[in-house]
């Protein structure tokens, strides 16, 4: 387990022994803020995507904020299970097939409502016998593909045989459709970033109403991310989004503007190589480097060169008034992958170390 | 903390939970034996693996003597798990991390270069990461449940186990995606092994490692300095 120093007195960020997972208190609660301001007066809800934080506490803020629909969605059956005390109702985002996996998902369904997304007939047929087996109803959606190539049905046609399969289905209840979205510019305006996320959004919607044209009720529409938070809100047919990076937020949305980096990985210089490049303590496993090294937030005029499982190379004009031991914050570009990799977060408030937020799903991969 | 699927000791590999870190224990000490050097004193690399069963056989080999970690917290747990002769790799800069070092009193801390590293390169064809089909949403593509919190990217993409014709990428987080050609076929349930690009990354995603032999589960260790930066 990470040591993240010792515990139940202040501590200023700059006594941190590192390296350590920094999440920055007030920037946490103005990007929980942003959300529950925006559905305040709205009829769409924010469903907490737990795989971003991993934290019952952050999630108890999330809920006691507002905005949210008093339940969670999370990516695998053993992550929901860190939350099913907390959440009012879950939504496995993700498809769950196999006897076990989906013995263990009834289980879930026996404690807290529980749903789950499909896209195939096999599935649909494992979970019905499975919540048959356990005597639970287990709800239901489609995954409808919109711009990520991963789970989802293809066409409206087999989301439309895929509805009709679960009606059908003995102890399932089908309550609707689902889909993730992802960008396709690096860097859109406000504008592309709407016409985008709009067009997403129509697919799925075109879904729901073809369904319903062949005579299903469809009660749940659940789309939409933090990229498309305020997107989906000016659309009435969405009745919730899945939202989790806007948490901690992570460089590729800076762009975005409305939310502040609220984690940050600490580390100390160690070593100096020469006049311009330093080594610090953050090996790549404490922050992960899935789509580029990070960024360096500060000190300023520093760039991250290289970084391995015994360090990262700093370099640029910041690093010459760097001595060994001097604290240095990093920035992700991929912020669930990053918390992934820590047990927990030390909570930071103008400086001083104020609470620690165990990050409990942490791991929880199955 | 990772929660897979508590399966007993006997299970096939294939009907454990997806996805797990899997060692193959012959492979492992096929390797071991052959590439220890009883005449070339050494420590062994166990940063690389933060597992302490897993040392315990590194140490037990000719020529292995102590082991050697990347932090203060690694080299706790190790001494805490018995070992008692161990070097830190990373230079300490703070007066506390020199406190802890003097607080493991019961082991030798080694904070200089002394004898050679080995064992990173033991694990060569030894350890997976196992992953179901959970959907075949197109002609030619499969998910799978183990992405990048499962195998890593941090080095690249991991490579599937057996079908080399078939490209595997991790680069989602929770979601594996194989693209396969026509004459081949994927099926919801299938059970595979990805190769981790990087071996030190995989350990760092997983709490346990499911040791096997001739495909079935022999112990379940865990890695316990996962995670201790």
């Amino acid at each position: 387990m990470a040591d993240c120093g010792p515990r139940g007195f202040l501590m200023r960020v700059s006594e941190v022994e590192t390296p350590a997972l920094i999440i920055d208190l007030d920037a946490l609660r103005h990007n929980i803020g942003v959300i529950a301001e925006c559905y305040r007066d709205k009829s769409i809800r924010l469903r907490p995507h737990v795989k971003n934080h991993k934290s019952p506490r952050i999630l108890s803020m999330q809920m006691a904020a507002g905005g949210t629909v008093g339940g969670i969605c999370a990516a695998k059956v053993s992550e929901a299970e860190a939350f099913a005390e907390l959440a009012g109702n879950v939504l496995i985002a993700n498809q769950v097939v196999g006897e076990d996996k989906i013995a263990r998902l009834a289980t879930l369904a026996s404690r807290v409502d529980t749903t789950v997304a499909v896209d195939a007939g096999v599935q649909v047929e494992q979970l019905s016998q499975g919540a048959q087996k356990a005597d639970v109803v287990l709800g239901v959606v489609i995954e409808v593909d919109t711009s990520m190539g991963r789970g989802g049905v293809r066409t409206t046609q087999q989301a439309v045989a895929l509805a009709q399969q679960a009606m059908r289905a003995p102890n399932l209840r089908f309550r609707g459709v689902m889909s993730h979205q992802v960008p396709q510019s690096r860097q859109p305006s406000r504008e592309q970033r709407f016409a985008e996320g709009n067009r997403w959004i129509a697919r799925v919607l075109a879904v729901k109403q073809a369904i319903e044209e062949a005579g299903i009720p469809v009660e749940l529409v659940s789309t939409g991310e933090s990229w498309t938070y305020d997107v989906a809100a000016e659309n009435p047919a969405v009745d919730e989004i899945q939202g989790g990076t806007y948490i901690v937020m992570e460089v590729p949305y800076a762009y975005m503007g409305q939310f502040r980096f609220a984690a940050r990985v600490m580390g100390r210089v160690v070593r100096r190589l020469d006049a311009s490049k330093v080594v610090g303590d953050v090996p790549v496993d404490a922050i992960g480097a899935p789509n580029g090294v990070p960024t360096v937030d500060s000190p300023e005029h520093i760039e991250v060169e290289s970084i391995d499982h015994h360090g990262v190379v700093l370099s640029g004009d910041g690093v010459a008034t760097l001595s060994i031991g001097d604290p240095f914050f990093l920035l992700t570009h991929q912020q669930d992958v990053t918390i992934n990799r820590w047990d927990r977060y030390l909570g930071v408030r103008n400086g001083i170390v104020e609470t620690v937020i165990e990050a409990t799903a942490r791991g929880c991969i199955n | 903390m990772q929660q897979p699927i508590e399966k007993p000791v006997g299970t096939p590999v294939d009907e454990l939970d997806t996805p797990v870190l899997l060692l193959d224990l012959a492979t492992f000490e096929a390797n071991a034996s052959r590439l220890a050097d009883p005449a070339r004193p050494a420590r062994a690399e166990a940063w690389v693996h933060k597992t302490p069963a897993i040392a315990k056989v590194q140490v037990a080999l000719p020529g292995v003597s102590g082991i050697a970690v990347r932090s203060v917290a690694e080299a706790e747990i190790f001494a805490a798990a018995g070992f008692d002769d161990i070097r830190i790799l990373r230079p300490l800069v703070t007066p506390k991390s020199h406190r802890r070092v003097e607080a493991i009193a019961t082991s030798k801390v080694v904070l200089e270069a002394d004898r050679p590293l080995v064992g990173a390169d033991w694990f060569e064809g030894a350890v997976t990461v196992s992953a179901r089909v959970v959907g075949v949403p197109e002609p030619g593509r499969a998910i799978l449940d183990a992405g990048q919190k499962a195998v890593g990217r941090d080095f690249g993409d991991p490579r599937l186990l057996g079908r080399t014709h078939c490209t595997a990428w991790a680069g989602s987080a929770e979601h594996g995606v194989v693209s396969f050609p026509a004459d081949d076929s994927f099926a919801i349930g299938d059970w595979l092994q990805l190769v981790p690009a990087d071996l030190a990354t995989a350990f760092a995603l997983h709490d346990f490692v499911h040791a096997t032999r001739n495909d079935v589960l022999e112990a379940v260790w865990p890695i316990a300095a996962r995670g201790a930066f």
